[in-house]
């Protein structure tokens, strides 16, 4: 009796457009100090790692970005679109070194103005580093959240990630991705 | 009994409703030569009456609340007479409301801070979120209410030591908890409503649920002072009734709320340390409190508020359907499960209340002294032999505090 009045409840719901919507997607956008695009910054570490710049770079549906290197080191960031609707970030909680991440566990947190936001690794791997830089620079989240605000660098295999990383979006599908979200 | 009634757990919405939307001052049309109805009308006829105009009945129904046999019946009628069930949930049927699609509204019984946020993580986690991202309206809101036993309760990015003074709160019987959200640091008692207001990612906006309750209680008294600050804070009269705190994770988002009825605020001086005590120097990227002055909102009850809640909740998110949204009632006896228990013990653990955090320096200016701690443990220090001890313990070591940090505020 209960089960059926729930997924009543839902049908419905989910078929007639309320009038909350537009309000929230209007906000989204209201608090967002984008820089308008998602690439990786060609400047900074998380690229110049290595000469040639990394091997692969993609994105979650979660918001977080991943570049690879050549031997596995990969660096894991929050995207620029993220980093804009969250607000001016205030404390970056950073993953300890040395441990063994799976795929979908938290790395690591950024507490904004007053919401606290899970990192996810994209990827399964071992933590090198993490970005301490970030526990005195919380803002690099916002002015360089694809560059000077990486988070973690893990050591990944990339063959036993093959799943993974084909699953994640490249940035033309992360981009369709946003524009579908809106 | 008036008071015992109108408080009641077993006064809901099914018998408020004719209220809310006839609209009319006495909300029921039963025959008065009807004794079995009198309480009723007399109840009602006076929670519409300003409290100078009242009969003396409310004091003679004041002096009932002792004798409890009177109340337990009537609220026995009062649950056979409008159906009205506030069985909890077991625990699997918590886990199966929980995880199933649909809105719903889930109240705590239970007064015990550590299961309530337990189970507010417990909700949050397992509310389920679609892997397509469609434009459709996120179908799986919830609404979770609950009241703790007197406590603080700090942000998960805080340091605990510069936050409260400890010593006092364990005198006057406080637990103190680290939350698993973002935020500052709130005291809380009998008196303050906590609600929880769970969403998607892609549809949170950290104004969005307070809106709709200052939209709420506007519709419900629209002389109510109530407005809104730049931080989604509720200000009472431009005082702070309600601060909130937001958490995004797998694709969903909570926003939590308190609001603060019938608080004992003068109880709450002394518990919260200032932002700066002279002496005392802290360097550390931890989030701060803002300090507010705060106010009740002047309700007739903490259920009054969560009423108002919930039936504008079920009205602005049913989304054109005729059946209600239902609500669900449970507490720390019935509706538990293992990872509602794991997370309760991992809240009272000390690893997560004083070993998480960020890492800090504080230092004793008068003394010239400093000590540097990560994850509880001191890892550097202008006292010799202080590295690799942990900070809790050597600060709770009354030799050590007194002839060493000395500093009466700390």
């Amino acid at each position: 009796m209960l089960n059926r009045t729930i997924t009543r409840t839902v049908y419905r719901a989910t078929t007639t457009r309320s009038a909350i919507a537009p309000t929230y997607r209007l906000f989204l956008r209201a608090q967002s100090t984008s820089h308008g695009n998602n690439h990786l910054n060609k400047d900074e570490l998380p690229f110049k790692f290595s000469s040639t710049g990394p091997k692969l770079v993609k994105y979650s549906k979660d918001h977080e970005w991943l570049a690879m290197h050549n031997d596995g080191t990969t660096f894991i960031g929050i995207t620029d679109y993220a980093a804009a609707a969250l607000g001016d970030a205030t404390y970056i909680e950073l993953p300890e070194p040395n441990t063994v991440v799976e795929a979908g566990e938290s790395i690591g947190s950024v507490e904004s103005v007053k919401s606290a936001s899970e990192v996810y690794a994209p990827v399964s791997g071992a933590v090198l580093e993490a970005h301490t830089e970030l526990e005195s620079h919380a803002d690099y989240i916002n002015s360089d959240p694809m560059g000077k605000g990486w988070i973690a660098k893990l050591m990944i295999n990339e063959a036993a990630n093959k799943d993974y990383l084909d699953e994640l979006f490249t940035l033309e599908q992360y981009e369709k991705f946003l524009k579908s979200d809106e | 009994m008036f008071k015992l009634c109108r408080s009641s757990k077993y006064i809901n919405k099914t018998w408020r409703s004719p209220l809310r939307y006839v609209s009319t001052k006495t909300p029921f049309d039963i025959d008065e030569s009807d004794d079995k109805y009198k309480d009723f009308n007399t109840m009602y006829s006076e929670m519409f009456t300003p409290p100078d105009e009242r009969t003396t009945t409310r004091k003679d129904h004041l002096s009932d609340v002792s004798g409890t046999s009177e109340s337990d019946d009537l609220n026995k009628d009062l649950q056979d007479l409008f159906q009205v069930d506030h069985t909890p949930l077991s625990g699997s049927e918590l886990q199966d409301r929980v995880k199933s699609t649909g809105r719903f509204v889930i109240r705590s019984l239970s007064h015990n801070p550590y299961y309530n946020l337990a189970l507010e993580d417990y909700l949050f986690r397992n509310a389920p979120v679609s892997k397509e991202v469609t434009n459709k309206i996120y179908p799986n809101h919830r609404l979770l209410f609950y009241i703790n036993n007197k406590c603080a309760v700090i942000g998960k990015n805080q340091i605990i030591w510069q936050e409260l003074y400890l010593p006092e709160l364990k005198r006057q019987g406080y637990e103190v908890l680290r939350r698993l959200s973002g935020g500052g640091t709130v005291i809380h008692d009998l008196g303050n409503v906590n609600y929880s207001f769970i969403t998607s990612r892609n549809e949170f906006h950290s104004n969005f649920f307070n809106e709709l309750v200052v939209k709420w209680l506007l519709s419900y008294d629209n002389t109510l002072p109530v407005t809104m600050n730049k931080r989604s804070d509720i200000l009472y009269d431009d005082k702070k009734c309600s601060g909130s705190a937001f958490k995004i994770a797998q694709g969903k988002a909570y926003h939590h709320g308190t609001m603060l009825v019938k608080s004992q605020l003068s109880k709450f001086h002394g518990l919260l340390k200032p932002k700066d005590i002279p002496g005392i120097h802290w360097d550390s990227a931890s989030v701060d409190s803002v300090r507010s002055n705060i106010s009740n909102i002047p309700l007739p009850s903490t259920d009054e508020f969560i009423n108002i809640c919930s039936d504008g909740f079920q009205n602005d998110f049913r989304g054109g359907n005729t059946s209600e949204i239902p609500i669900y009632y449970c507490d720390e006896t019935n509706s538990v499960n293992d990872e509602i228990v794991t997370t309760m013990n991992t809240l009272n653990s000390d690893k997560w209340r004083y070993f998480s955090g960020p890492k800090f320096k504080v230092e004793f200016k008068e003394k010239n002294i400093s000590i540097s701690c990560e994850k509880g443990v001191i890892t550097d220090s202008s006292i010799a032999g202080l590295i690799g001890k942990d900070f809790k313990t050597t600060l709770e070591d009354k030799d050590f505090f007194s002839n060493k940090i000395y500093n009466k505020q700390f």
